[in-house]
């Protein structure tokens, strides 16, 4: 853990380095325009990759989880098949239409039964038996298997695109981004708690609420700023922003402030993955997370627009993931991953984690539906951003990029 | 041995707070904590913390999964205390101060309190 105090103070200057995104202020029409809402899920949305899940979650062949995109509202059957190859399916019955799979994870004896006729699937989604077979006329069952998704592994997360034919290849979305950050011990933190929550705002308010820390030392004056305020760094900066594409990742930095008494409990006394540097790393960091290499670094939020965005440490990391559901609605699930504990007092490492960060995202989110009414009301219809809030600005100009694009694709279609 | 004794030999201190703080699992433990007084809370959190070395250095000596009854109580105990911590360090109130309503988040995965979890290197 990192010890020294006092680390000089990031300066001002990051937007400089991206001289494309400007520094105006910028109209906040995005952010609640049902029409352009509308295009962007044409133009950004249906075009990208959504994480749904991690090949732990399907370990044994017959191993299954089932998942339902709300903003698609696909749902994914996901399973292991005795080849030990991983499969995605819509879970559609190609009978009546009906889930094929109800339950939302479990183990399969090798079908899958539809519970409305009892037809049934096998691993690879052949249709493999149907009822009273001889009640239909002529069915060609080698054409009536369940209808793959296109899925796509990264560091053992499962994404899949809700397009038949996607935009782009999964490695592609993911880009430099996906490349420089692997090799990360994504793997490691096998145990997971995963919680969901309707906001009623734009989805990128959402991609915006961990996405700069100026708000720490005024947000989370008791929670998160203390350790910030102990490294000086009292206007709540960032150590670097990286843009990669459509793509981003902020590095934190801090020094170890006083703990809290539980938190000290949980560091000092039960191995938490505590959320700051330690020495003790038995991996090394790919080049992408902590890329300047400072000592003083904490935790890199890596952003994957538009949906999705991890917050990680060395030794846990979490999820934010944004589903969106209109103009100003939007389904957030977070999941919290941590090393797995063999000691009981190990276990309440694990809780202390997640509690401390449940509750600073709900610090967070306290601001989400007020500022969603102030724009739904037209009583802001500008943004100023902070140099530091770059991420934010980003994401703005790459919204506004992608959709003029499109624009220029429809008019030369 | 029949023991009348809910929680492990050592703990007898804190036997008045089982079963009231005992929860089986995360959810329950958010539910318990917003429901509560924050008296109720902090006499809770006190006389855990003052426990929490001691109760930690018990628990240390068992692996997930062969917990006794009375291990499992006293490891639902500080479960409950991580559970309380920031209501009392953090907002002196048992909700997130000025937060988004905490029981608008619905559990969807919680790891299991008591069950023994794969390590690397563990034969499946």
């Amino acid at each position: 853990m990192n010890k020294m105090a006092r680390p000089p103070v990031p300066g001002i200057g990051i937007t400089a380095r991206y001289p494309e995104i400007g520094t105006g202020p910028v109209d906040t029409a995005i952010y609640h325009e049902p029409a352009i809402y509308e295009k962007e899920m044409k133009a950004i949305l249906r075009r990208s990759w959504y994480m749904i899940g991690r090949i732990e979650q399907v370990a044994r062949a017959g191993d299954f989880f089932t998942y339902f995109m709300p903003t698609f509202q696909q749902e994914v059957l996901v399973c292991r098949d005795r080849n030990g190859e991983i499969n995605a399916f819509h879970n559609v019955c190609s009978h009546r239409g009906n889930v094929v799979e109800h339950r939302r994870e479990g183990h399969s004896n090798g079908l899958f039964m539809c519970r409305f006729h009892g037809w049934s699937f096998d691993l690879e989604g052949n249709l493999a038996r149907i009822r009273d077979e001889e009640g239909f006329f002529g069915l060609d069952k080698t054409c009536l298997g369940l209808k793959p998704i296109p899925m796509g592994i990264w560091e053992g997360f499962i994404w899949v695109c809700p397009e038949d034919e996607p935009y782009q290849s999964l490695e592609d979305f993911l880009g430099d981004q996906g490349r420089d950050t692997a090799g990360y011990a994504w793997g490691a933190c096998t145990k997971s708690y995963q919680t969901e929550a309707e906001v009623a705002c734009n989805w990128k308010l959402i991609n915006d609420s961990p996405a700069e820390v100026y708000h720490i030392p005024v947000l989370h004056p008791h929670s998160a700023a203390p350790t910030m305020m102990a490294s000086g760094n009292v206007m709540g900066r960032l150590l670097d922003v990286r843009i990669a594409g459509n793509h981003r990742t902020n590095s934190h930095y801090s020094v170890m402030g006083e703990p809290k008494p539980v938190q000290k409990l949980a560091y000092f006394h039960a191995a938490a993955a505590q959320n700051v540097a330690r020495d003790d790393l038995d991996y090394e960091m790919p080049v992408g997370i902590n890329a300047t290499r400072s000592p003083h670094w904490t935790v890199d939020l890596i952003m994957f627009f538009p949906s999705i965005a991890f917050t990680l440490s060395a030794g846990m990391y979490t999820a934010h993931q944004v589903w969106p559901m209109g103009p100003n609605r939007s389904i957030y699930q977070q999941r919290i991953f941590v090393r797995p504990a063999r000691t009981a007092a190990e276990r309440f490492g694990q809780e202390n984690t997640m509690v401390e960060f449940r509750d600073i995202v709900m610090e967070d989110f306290s601001t989400l539906e007020r500022i969603q009414r102030a724009l739904d009301t037209g009583q802001i219809r500008q943004f100023h951003y902070h140099d530091h809030e770059l991420a934010l600005r980003h994401q703005h100009h790459v919204v506004t990029r992608i959709l003029a694009e499109y624009d220029r694709e429809l008019e030369g279609a | 041995m029949a023991s009348s004794a809910n929680l492990p030999a050592g703990f007898a201190d804190l036997e008045g707070f089982v079963p009231e703080w005992v929860h089986p699992d995360a959810e329950h433990r958010l539910v318990k904590r917003l429901s509560s007084e924050m008296d109720d809370i902090r006499a809770f959190y006190v006389a855990m913390l003052e426990r929490g070395e001691a109760a930690l250095a018990w628990l240390r000596d068992y692996e997930l999964g062969v917990l006794p009854p009375e291990g499992e109580r006293l490891l639902r105990l500080m479960l409950m205390l991580a559970e309380v911590a920031p209501a009392v360090e953090w907002y002196g109130d048992p909700r997130v101060y000025d937060g988004f309503p905490v029981e608008r988040l619905r559990y969807l995965r919680q790891i299991s309190d008591t069950a023994p979890q794969l390590q690397p290197g563990d034969a499946r």
